[in-house]
């Protein structure tokens, strides 16, 4: 591994800290859980960013962390963290690496704390419908758990068999059924978590509580910057007693995104609402043999709920022209969609794919996307920039946009282009950076128009506390990354 | 085997490990370097050679149970990651790069046929040119004589004349551990006494044989003098045929665990449920992930003997997915070795037939 060569790499602890590091960290996680082995710090150095994969084809790595750990319990976490923080050693949490933007990155090497070890339930509350689960476990496994006791979690990111609970809280993921159920920071009550000092705290799973800001929430989001969330207590439901699903083609998209504003402000609330525009639909649904935008929708829940919302969205879209197409493509959506196939056919091909949510208000739904679009298709060897709305809310919604091209040799620095014209055209229509992959390292660049002065307000919470900068430097958009600017 | 197939290996070190949550290496170690696309990106760095060989690389890519979980979600229609990882294995001999917990078995394998060593019963009996051939393999040789038996007092009740021969191992454990060579040598030993038997029919109970004669001996190059039948369709047939006839089973009910292999390499999943379900006053309970979808014991790829604690963490996980205090029915030497703990009772499919079976 000597020869593999890293591209962003911002440093090193020296071998030495390290070293007594070991001594002491074994004594607590124990041999069989901590690992110099190069063969695990190769492959616990990155996350699912297209710009890892890029540089793997071409034998590159972002980083290289100096140690995995593997912790078994909170305690073990807390014991960690203090030690790390005494010698100053950066802290990057993992979970399974499915993050979209650089966020496990080692950058200054250190410990990649991967939690995938702390994957029990530890209690499940029918009565308060609550469960209690650890940071490291998968999201299919969690959800399969669930259904054996018939209730679901009802979250389910494309990323579901690929991710953790943990990696949900941290990146205040949203899950494809979020209309009923809500994202991530709706479905957690309270999570346990540990500070870079050790500190172990709780949030108490009551209903709510007006008793000040509360601090374990602080964590959804934080993306590994300010501690490590060990375990949440989340919100489960029984399994739904009835579906129903829908599809219906418009004239075009501003017809559609107006025919959900609306059905949404009735009150509804299908658990998917999906709205491709044309490219997608014909991409998605081929059988559907209309090149228009497509509606997607799966009711769920009581049947006397299901049949009365789908008959409201029925009665409102049809105000708008709408095609009703049944509900076959429905279930080739519920088959299909989880299946990521393409990005990694393309990248063989020499072409960089990427995703970019963005979230907007309804006033300028259809013009972000129209703008965003217009921006991707400006950038020379982008072949096709499509989109899709897939979250949505009574004040607006969720734009997803795919971008596919074949740039030539400098990949990365096509990379870049897409990234920033989207994101300029994003901000200047009014639109938020990012709806549900976060920030990690690719998106920090655009924080600070993001959120102004708010981010120095963030800076100092991490500044507070995580005084030495250990838990994952160079993240969040709260330091600059020198070696990779926008 | 064959050379890699670079595409498809380069589709699952592209993927985001979609099916890691069924990568059973994954779930018992948390180790990212075990985990499908994981592996499937040490094997494309190894193939572009932009990593060398070493004992820690090569344990990594033979951390597969070849129990073909991952499968279940794969996009990639194409892809079998198990065949890739082997075939990258397959050249790591050369390098040097040695997995040092299974040279004993290795040794075995060239000095007594099997990885277990020396057998300590001879498995050659029956009647000589019988047609019907029972290859038992290494494992329940070694491990568990009596679903052997029972085998043989089937064949016995149903008033069939059949054969065993002085067997040497297939060859797959020699093929799995990257030594081709030490595996086409078994197998030409195998056929010659195959052919040697006249028998015209080879049943087996063993999920591993079964493959590597159906699969590997044609990729080899060697064809088979007689045909292949699973235990469970040969003696689903002779209840079929009446030759068989259980009695009354002396226990209410039983979970199945689907040995992988048969499950999703020879979709084997309704000949045992039959068996079962002929089994008068017997219930059958599913254990949460099944039939095509079961998930491995531990014991493929012989991890039972290169990775024993990996192994037997991977079938206390597996047990959690049965019913408690049910017994366990399995169809596979290995499942059943790996399923004996925490004091459950398993047995093979073939020992609870001979048991209910009076004819
Ligand atoms: C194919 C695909 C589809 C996706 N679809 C969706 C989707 O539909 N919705 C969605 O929201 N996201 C989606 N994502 C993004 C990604 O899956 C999510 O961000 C996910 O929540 C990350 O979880 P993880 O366990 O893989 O985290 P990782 O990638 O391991 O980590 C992500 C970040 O969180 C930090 N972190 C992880 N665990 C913890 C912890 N316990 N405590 C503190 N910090 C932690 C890490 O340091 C890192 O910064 C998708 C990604 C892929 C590859
Ligand atoms: S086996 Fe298939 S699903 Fe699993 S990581 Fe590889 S490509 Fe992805
Ligand atoms: S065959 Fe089994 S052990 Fe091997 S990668 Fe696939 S799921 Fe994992």
């Amino acid at each position: 591994m000597g020869h593999m060569k890293t591209i962003l790499q911002q440093g090193k602890v020296k071998q030495a800290v390290i070293d007594k590091f070991v001594d002491k960290a074994t004594g607590i996680v124990g041999a069989d859980n901590i690992s110099s082995g190069e063969i695990d710090l190769l492959s616990t150095c990155r996350d699912y960013w297209p710009v890892s994969s890029i540089w793997m084809l071409e034998g590159s790595v972002p980083a290289l962390p100096q140690l995995v750990v593997w912790p078994q319990s909170t305690e073990e976490v807390s014991q960690i963290l203090a030690l790390a923080n005494e010698k100053k050693i950066p802290v990057v949490p993992y979970g399974e690496g499915s993050g979209a933007l650089g966020g496990a990155v080692p950058l200054q090497g250190g410990i990649m704390l991967d939690l995938k070890k702390m994957n029990r339930v530890r209690k499940l509350d029918a009565l308060n419908q609550l469960i209690t689960v650890e940071c490291g476990m998968n999201g299919a496994l969690y959800e399969e758990y669930l259904n054996r006791g018939g209730y679901t979690g009802g979250h389910f990111p494309q990323s579901l068999r690929c991710s953790t609970v943990g990696g949900w809280l941290a990146c205040r993921a949203a899950g494809q059924f979020s209309t009923r159920y809500g994202k991530i920071e709706d479905i957690v009550v309270s999570l346990e978590a540990v500070l870079a000092n050790g500190t172990i705290f709780r949030g108490r799973s009551v209903p709510r509580a007006a008793t000040g800001p509360r601090a374990d929430l602080l964590m959804v989001g934080s993306e590994g910057v300010l501690g490590v969330i060990t375990a949440a207590d989340l919100c489960i439901w029984p399994l739904p007693e009835k579906r129903h699903y829908a599809t219906y083609t418009f004239d075009n998209l501003a017809d559609g995104l107006e025919a959900i504003r609306k059905f949404i402000r009735a009150g509804t609330r299908p658990a998917v609402v999906r709205l491709y525009d044309a490219q997608e639909t014909g991409n998605h649904f081929p059988e559907l043999g209309d090149e228009r935008p497509g509606l997607i929708l799966l009711f769920e829940g009581a049947e006397p709920i299901v049949k009365a919302e789908a008959g409201v969205v029925n009665q409102i879209v049809s105000g708008h022209c709408a095609v009703d197409a049944g509900p076959d493509f429905v279930e080739h959506w519920l088959e299909t969609r989880f299946n990521v196939s393409a990005a990694s056919r393309l990248l063989q091909k020499d072409a960089v794919l990427d995703t970019i949510e963005v979230t907007t208000n309804w006033h300028n739904a259809y013009v972000v996307y129209q703008a965003m679009q217009k921006a991707l298709l400006g950038v020379e060897g982008t072949m096709m920039a499509s989109g899709h709305w897939s979250h949505v809310y009574p004040e607006g919604a969720a734009l997803y946009m795919t971008v596919v091209g074949f740039p030539g040799e400098d990949k990365v620095g096509y990379y870049k282009k897409i990234w920033r014209v989207a994101m300029e055209a994003c901000l200047a229509e009014g639109a938020a950076i990012s709806h549900h992959h976060g920030i990690g390292l690719h998106r920090g660049a655009w924080m600070e128009q993001e959120h102004g002065q708010g981010l120095e307000v963030l800076k100092k919470v991490k500044a507070a506390l995580d005084p030495n900068g250990i838990m994952n430097p160079g993240k969040l958009g709260l330091e600059e990354v020198q070696q990779w600017e926008k | 085997m064959g050379k890699v197939n670079m595409e498809e290996l380069l589709n699952c070190a592209l993927c985001p490990n979609i099916c890691r949550c069924e990568c059973p290496v994954l779930q018992a170690t948390g180790r990212e370097a075990v985990a499908p696309a994981g592996k499937a990106r040490l094997a494309a760095m190894l193939q572009k050679e932009q990593l060398g060989w070493d004992e820690e690389v090569l344990d990594a890519v033979s951390h597969c149970l070849s129990c073909r979980g991952c499968t279940i979600h794969c996009p990639f229609a194409e892809l079998s990651l198990c065949d890739e990882l082997l075939n990258t294995r397959l050249v790591a001999k050369a390098s040097g790069a040695r997995l040092l917990q299974v040279e004993p078995y290795l040794a075995n394998l060239r000095n007594y046929g099997s990885p277990y060593g020396q057998k300590s019963e001879t498995a050659a009996c029956g009647e000589k040119g019988a047609e019907i051939l029972y290859y038992a393999g290494c494992t329940s040789l070694a491990n568990n004589p009596a679903s052997i038996e029972a085998a043989r007092s089937l064949f016995n009740k149903a008033g069939l004349s059949y054969q065993m021969i002085e067997e040497d191992c297939c060859g797959y454990p020699a093929e799995i551990w990257g030594d081709e060579e030490l595996a086409r040598q078994l197998a030409a030993e195998n056929l010659r006494k195959m052919k040697e038997s006249g028998a015209s029919t080879m049943v087996t109970g063993c999920p591993e044989c079964w493959l590597t004669f159906t699969g590997h001996y044609p990729e080899w190059g060697l064809e088979l003098p007689l045909e292949i039948i699973d235990a469970s369709t040969y003696f689903l047939s002779l209840l079929e045929e009446g030759h068989l006839k259980p009695g009354q089973a002396d226990m209410k009910e039983v979970s199945y665990h689907d040995p992988c292999i048969w499950a999703r390499a020879a979709q084997k999943t309704a000949e045992p449920r039959e068996i079962i379900g002929r089994i008068p006053g017997l219930e059958l309970l599913e254990a949460n992930s099944c039939g095509e979808k079961t998930r491995c014991c531990g014991g493929g790829a012989m991890f039972q003997l290169s990775y024993p604690d990996t192994a037997a963490a991977i079938a206390r996980r597996r047990l959690g997915e049965f019913a408690e205090n049910t017994a366990i029915v399995t169809a596979c030497p290995f499942c059943r070795e790996g399923l004996l703990q925490e004091n459950r009772q398993v047995l093979e499919l073939v020992e609870l037939l001979d048991r209910t079976c009076q004819k």
